[in-house]
């Protein structure tokens, strides 16, 4: 009996054994290395040497990198709470069952789920180009006059555009999947007490999915802090309009294949993953106080 | 908060049956119109780029330049565009090259992740061994980890062991998937019952013979479910592949497209922006139809909290 179980729990741990072997060796693995190789630098002339923290150094007084570390957060303040609330206003209508083919819509709005970023940032760029992009010359039409969309005043808000247009939907999927599971009777309750649509859609729902709401704000906020891709392609389509570090993780990219200084691209890339351990973990000590509180 | 996925699966469908009537809120008319108009409104925000993609699929370059974007013009090139898809118009490289690249990560990287979760899963959550606990906390820890952080470590190692522009470069680390193990635990705590294990037991099933015997044709919605998520996050994956290759013959979609974005932005051949457009329609069919077929196992995993993107 006892040889039993010992087999068995030999066997619960050869069911995990290749999971674990396969994130040792593409994620542990490859962090440790990069930490050690942060410490060096290599030199055109002289080969590579020992530099200590010298890179991390150049990185925290590069103002081109703060400059990406602030844009991304005012980003991710403006975009995470947006697409947030569309999501919940639309997945609350749905469930409420007040606006007519919903299902049709819910299809609709998951859409972007199934579209690269690449691919949703081409169309985009295309739509918006100063003088050929469709969107550009209705605003003309109406009046707007020329307005260009890569400018570097709007160039932010371009992005935002995208990126909601991206993530509105499977945040409305989740935050809807969520209002399902309230019991009809508390919706029931509330009516009768003569609350309105809006009030059970604020007083009664919206507290009872605010765990998913953090879940959320935690997932979008983590996603805005790496934004690559769209002002990537962007780049392409409006070269002048996204410097170097536009934002930290295109400045760890250009620094490393770009510039092919490696071992400062990695240590920027570790600093990149350190404050966004550091936002998600305020973020969440936050939710949890507030959790105490209520 | 979740008994497991069978049983929220049964609520949302209990759910969807019986909500409150929406005529009890007594909405007045205007209201009524309000709402309708923004749904209305924000599913053509949503649709608008698509329609535009399709309709631009069918333009030459010339006629892509000189006519209303949501508008046909000109002869209908769509077939000439999709021959296209096979040249290397650009010198950026070939578009049917990248598409055979994408499916073969995703459809290999996507199985290996799913076979991988299934098995951690299943010992996740059926046994218990020495520092069980510890190594599920390190895996859910893993969850955290931004992606962009790990494509860099992942480049330096390989430029050491020669994975840089290597099929297997892509597809390994893409079989890591803590999303799919948690989902899989979580799946299978739920449908799999210890009893029937127990029986197998006594009947003198060995270990993996009750995995694959019993687990897996009871676990096989939750299989479906975190194939597909991992299938989708290896397609739309850019920042990975970017990184690890410089040789276009093994570029994804993603990247190739970029490529090809840059060519035409820089305009040194013709029409390379049709390609590009008709390109980026033939990238995103397979996934939405994909998903519009399979939309409940989708939402199944998204429910439980899945960022893969």
């Amino acid at each position: 009996m006892k040889g039993r179980q010992v087999d068995r729990e030999r066997s619960g741990a050869l069911f995990v054994a290749p999971h674990m072997i396969m994130l040792a060796l593409f994620m542990i693995v490859p962090t440790a290395y990069a930490l050690w190789s942060s410490l060096y630098a290599t030199k055109l002339v002289g080969g590579t040497s020992f530099v200590g923290l010298a890179n991390y150094g150049t990185v925290l007084t590069s103002g081109d990198f703060w400059t990406g570390v602030v844009r991304v957060l005012v980003f991710g303040a403006v975009q995470v709470p947006v697409t947030l609330a569309l999501a919940f206003l639309f997945a609350a209508l749905f469930d409420a069952g007040v606006v007519g083919g919903s299902r049709f819509y819910r299809t609709v709005y998951f859409v972007p789920f199934a579209v690269p970023g690449v691919v949703a940032s081409i169309m985009w760029s295309f739509l918006l180009l100063p003088g050929f992009g469709p969107y550009a010359q209705l605003l003309k039409v109406i009046g707007f006059g020329d307005v260009d969309f890569f400018s570097s005043n709007l160039i932010l808000p371009t992005i935002f555009l995208i990126v909601v247009w991206e993530w509105t939907g499977y945040n409305m999927t989740i935050l809807y999947t969520s209002l399902r599971s309230i019991p009809k009777e508390v919706t029931e309750a509330a009516i009768v007490d003569g609350a309105s649509l809006w009030s059970v859609i604020l007083r009664v729902k919206l507290p009872m999915v605010m765990p998913s709401i953090v879940m959320l704000v935690f997932i979008n906020s983590v996603g805005a802090l790496q934004l690559f891709t769209e002002p990537s392609i962007l780049a392409a389509f409006q070269p002048q309009a996204i410097s170097f570090g536009f934002t930290p993780s295109m400045f760890v990219y250009n620094t490393a294949v770009g510039s092919g200084e490696y071992e400062l691209g990695a240590a920027a890339a570790i600093i990149l993953a350190v404050l966004i351990g550091l936002v998600s973990y305020v973020g969440f000590a936050l939710s949890r106080r507030k959790g105490d509180d209520a | 908060m979740n008994t497991g996925a069978k049983a929220s699966r049964a609520q949302m469908r209990a759910a969807d049956e019986s909500g409150v009537p929406a005529r009890l809120y007594g909405l007045r008319r205007p209201t009524r119109i309000l709402v309708n108009g923004l749904a209305a409104a924000f599913a053509l925000f949503i649709l608008a780029p698509l329609v535009w993609l399709v309709i631009n699929s069918t333009k030459s370059q010339a006629s892509l330049y000189n006519s209303f974007g949501f508008w046909f013009s000109g002869s209908f090139q769509l077939w000439q565009n999709l021959a296209a898809l096979g040249q290397d118009v650009s010198g950026a490289g070939v578009f049917t090259q990248w598409f055979g690249n994408t499916l073969l990560y995703a459809i290999v990287g996507g199985a290996g992740a799913t076979a991988l979760s299934a098995l951690a899963g299943y010992g996740f959550s059926r046994y218990r061994f020495a520092g069980s606990q510890a190594l599920f906390m390190v895996v859910m820890s893993t969850l955290m980890i931004p992606l962009t952080a790990v494509a860099l470590p992942l480049f330096l190692v390989y430029s050491k062991v020669g994975l840089v522009n290597s099929v297997w470069g892509m597809i390994l680390p893409s079989m890591v998937s803590p999303i799919g193990i948690y989902l899989m635990r979580t799946y299978i705590s739920a449908s799999v019952p210890r009893e029937v294990m127990e029986a197998a037991r006594m009947d003198g099933a060995s270990e993996f013979g009750i995995f694959t015997r019993i687990a897996v044709p009871l676990s096989v919605p939750g299989l479906v479910t975190v194939f597909l998520l991992t299938l989708v996050a290896i397609w739309n994956n850019y920042f990975l592949p970017l990184m690890i290759f410089s040789k276009s013959k093994f570029y994804p979609l993603t990247v190739g497209l970029s490529a090809l974005s840059r060519a035409a932005e820089t305009g040194s051949k013709a029409d390379v922006v049709p390609v590009l457009i008709t390109g980026g329609l033939v990238t995103i069919l397979p996934l939405i139809v994909l998903f519009v077929l399979l939309q409940r196992y989708f939402r199944g995993g998204l429910l439980q909290g899945s960022t893969t993107g």
